[in-house]
């Protein structure tokens, strides 16, 4: 049996505190990073070519500083955050940024990433909105045009034994990361919300041998907890980008327990693999235009049917509440809330609904609120 | 909302082809009513699909719902729609126009026949949603939340806008590939609703007629290069109306071959939309404010004029290959084409982002002396990208004003009028110092 590494989820911590650190660090020497916004970033081609891909993030609790001079305060705050980080030099050890056109915010944001941050390297990946046949085919050339730009930046091409190997790789954190979730199915779980997003964000910044090797040790050391029985409110939260911990932890302050999520950031970035037996691209393709369920890709059929993966979560890891959090000016978003809220409803479930503006969490306000659903979460319990 | 924005829209030098807009846009919602009752099949569209030419050549009715939200803006009745959404859970922060027509779906649905005093009879209930992906998330999204109130069928479709530094030729073959492939989807979509089968032939004539039909627009349009301007934005922004919405209509040809004559005798006589051209501006970024449209009547106090806009753009030029005999091919081939263009340009003229291309191109071609944009709190895609383009524009020219209008294209809330007229006296100024050396 594997030695269990003791300070395991410490480390998540230091790497989640001091987010560009390590790959600092490892620039200096002689890594290169590429930076990328969204999970439909395929990051096994970055990974392949033997660089690391590195999810940019937002700074929750840290106003904007240059994005007014840029950006309109009608877009997306967290791409603003970004941004707004992006200038100030908190990225400036990535080699490259890569944005895919999946959103209006995201499209947007690519031009004015390049005429004001000038990343040596720069890439725009349309994604379709459609999952027709012919948006697969599409989608795995303009993958192919990726991987094809980013070798003539690196130098160096990536043969179909290098992409496999990087599949493998990533697909290897994504079962690590689930095996991780497991242990929320229990009850009480065995690691908190506020862990998890941790692992996550600090996951996003490393490479991935070195995030695999971390996550095996995490893994050991959260089963080793023997944790004292409660029945704290099981929560799943769904929505958009969640890279920071003020409303997980809020929550669980609260006195609930987040056992799962259908976040950007969380197990939509990592719930399904890439089947290695379709080859690569075509692999690749599938994968992240057909795996990924984000409110961006258009899914025919009524809410049902479109959020009865969310369904499953709810039975699977018994969760007795949901809270929604949506990001302002997020049409994509905005647009599916209330169906979400009425399919989570029709299951029993009590919603709450929060919009926030990413930056400036009005944590006080939310207390009252969240303490109100959890104690109708209770109500609903006793019945 | 104060009691002066009440006042009512007047241009006095409006040109009579804009005159017969509210007509041709009664009719076509009348027709369109009249057809549902003749049970002939009524889509819900977006403009600027590219699948107008395919639902004609089906004898599909067309219904635009972002410009019913619109017309619904116009005529201040937009507020019980937006109401209405809003009662159903979404946000007051999403797209104005989705507001107002899911609020109005919503409302038609609970109310279970047309709503009452529905601006100019409603839209009929449609057989069928067609949205897409060009411009913004909306423009498919919308359709998908209406599976809510209806079970309507559902086509959404890709239409590509290429990212401002792509290898446009190198993209091109599959980019077209995949949008003659979404469009064929699409025809079979249409044939499975309808029963007909699609006419190739008569596909072809209709796209033969939308060409010569731009070709007019983009004619009359370039008229107003002209000094002094022969059309006002305001007239723009109605006669866009059978362009964006009746297409394929044989009147719309002939009614842009009647803008072209109009304005041709205008210019050579040299009749302006104003009595002293002073200067010319462009209506750069941002859907017009259609709550308020009278706003425009203030600029031509200082001898200011539009001589031309970003919003509504007549599609690029486009010749139809004469080797390329599939219409459904050369639909595909035209829509990349249009939506590369910019980006072609830009990326010949040092990397100009396309939009500030767009802009550039204008200011140049229409001799601008400032730049008004429209910060419309519930289109981002429209105001996406504004701040961008004003930098560009400095960068070119240096002291080119550039003013900010805050509205929306529907909600009242956020728009002071007071405001909004002294943010044009001190754009004014500029202007006019801008303009003062070289005169
Ligand atoms: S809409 Fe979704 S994909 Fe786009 S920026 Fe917001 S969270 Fe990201
Ligand atoms: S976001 Fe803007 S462009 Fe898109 S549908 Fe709404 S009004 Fe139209």
């Amino acid at each position: 049996m594997a030695k269990v590494a003791q300070g395991a989820l410490d480390r998540a911590q230091e790497l989640y505190e001091h987010r560009g650190l390590r790959a600092r660090e490892l620039t200096a020497q002689g890594s290169k990073f590429v930076g990328y916004l969204c999970c439909y970033t395929p990051a096994e081609i970055v990974t392949a070519l033997n660089m690391v891909p590195y999810r940019i993030q937002g700074g929750v609790g840290r106003p904007l500083k240059h994005a007014d001079q840029y950006l309109e305060t009608i877009m997306c705050p967290y791409v603003r955050s970004c941004f707004d980080l992006a200038m100030g030099g908190e990225y400036d050890f990535l080699s490259g940024v890569v944005i895919p056109h999946t959103c209006d915010a995201m499209h947007r944001i690519y031009d004015t990433w390049r005429y004001y941050i000038k990343p040596p390297y720069s890439r725009c990946i349309t994604v379709p909105h459609m999952t027709h046949q012919a948006s697969f085919e599409y989608f795995q050339k303009e993958l192919e045009d990726f991987q094809h730009s980013l070798e003539h930046f690196a130098g160096r091409s990536a043969s179909e034994d290098d992409l496999a190997g990087a599949i493998a790789l990533h697909n290897r954190s994504r079962a690590l990361l689930r095996e991780l979730y497991e242990l929320r199915k229990r009850e009480p779980p065995l690691i908190s919300g506020t862990e998890v997003i941790r692992v996550l964000v600090a996951g996003m910044t490393i490479p991935v041998q070195e995030f695999n090797d971390l996550l095996r040790d995490i893994i050991a050391e959260v089963r080793e907890r023997k944790p004292i029985p409660d029945s704290k409110p099981r929560l799943l939260v769904a929505g958009s980008e969640v890279d920071d911990v003020a409303m997980i932890r809020l929550l669980e302050d609260c006195g609930a327990s987040v056992v799962m999520d259908d976040v950007c950031t969380g197990s939509r970035s990592f719930w399904v693999d890439v089947d290695p037996a379709k080859g690569a691209l075509p692999g690749l393709a599938a994968r992240y235009l057909g795996g990924i369920t984000c409110p961006c890709t258009y899914r025919a059929g009524k809410a049902a049917e479109r959020f009865s993966y969310m369904g499953d979560y709810v039975r699977d890891w018994g969760v007795q509440g949901v809270l929604l959090y949506t990001i302002r000016f997020c049409d994509t978003y905005q647009l599916d809330a209330p169906e979400i809220i009425e399919y989570m409803e029709s299951l029993g479930l009590p919603v709450l609904y929060l919009e926030d503006d990413y930056i400036m969490p009005p944590l006080a306000q939310w207390k009252t609120r969240i303490e109100a659903f959890l104690e109708t979460i209770e109500a609903k319990k006793q019945e | 909302m104060t009691q002066e924005t009440r006042e009512k829209t007047s241009s006095r030098k409006s040109t009579e082809s804009a005159g017969k807009i509210r007509t041709v846009v009664k009719r076509m919602y009348q027709q369109a009513q009249q057809a549902k009752e003749e049970r002939r099949k009524v889509a819900y569209c977006m403009v600027m699909c590219n699948y107008e030419e395919i639902l004609a050549a089906l004898d599909i009715v067309q219904v635009y719902t972002e410009n019913y939200a619109g017309l619904c803006a116009v005529k201040r009745q937009a507020e019980p729609y937006m109401e209405k959404a809003r009662a159903e859970g979404y946000s007051d922060l999403l797209c104005g126009y989705a507001q107002v027509g899911i609020g109005f779906d919503a409302l038609r649905r609970e109310l279970g026949e047309m709503p009452p005093d529905a601006p100019d009879g409603g839209m009929p209930e449609p057989d069928m949603l067609l949205g897409c992906s060009m411009g913004c998330d909306p423009r498919w999204k919308w359709y998908q939340a209406l599976g809510r109130y209806k079970d309507a069928p559902i086509y959404n479709m890709d239409v590509l806008m290429p990212p401002s530094d792509a290898d446009i030729d190198a993209i091109k073959e599959h980019s077209v590939r995949y949008m003659a492939e979404e469009l064929r989807g699409l025809i079979a979509f249409l044939e499975e609703q309808t029963g007909a089968k699609m006419d190739y032939d008569r596909l072809m004539a209709i796209v033969r007629r939308v060409e010569e039909t731009r070709w007019w627009w983009r004619e009359a349009y370039e008229l107003r290069k002209a000094v002094p301007c022969p059309m006002s934005t305001q007239d723009h922004f109605v006669l866009f109306v059978p362009h964006h919405m009746m297409l394929t209509d044989p009147f719309t040809l002939e009614f842009y071959k009647g803008l072209y004559e109009e304005l041709k005798e205008r210019v050579d006589k040299k009749i302006g939309v104003i009595d002293d051209e002073k200067y010319r501006l462009l209506w750069g970024m941002g859907l017009p404010p259609w709550h308020t449209m009278s706003i425009l009547d203030y600029f031509p106090k200082f001898g200011a004029v539009f001589a031309a806009e970003t919003a509504y753009m007549i599609p690029e030029p486009f010749e139809i290959p004469p080797d390329v005999t599939d219409p459904v091919e050369i639909i595909a081939l035209r829509a990349f084409q249009r939506n590369s263009a910019l980006q072609r340009r830009g990326q010949e003229a040092d990397g100009i982002p396309p939009l500030a291309q767009a802009h550039l191109e204008r200011i140049r071609d229409y001799s601008i002396d400032g730049v008004v944009m429209h910060i419309t709190r519930s289109c981002r895609a429209s105001t996406m990208g504004q701040i961008l383009v004003r930098n560009v524009i400095r960068d070119h020219y240096p002291q080119m004003p550039v003013m900010f209008m805050e509205s929306d294209i529907i909600d009242l809330d956020t728009y002071s009028e007071a405001e909004t007229h002294s943010r044009i006296d001190t754009f004014m100024e500029m202007v006019e110092s801008y303009k003062a050396p070289a005169s």
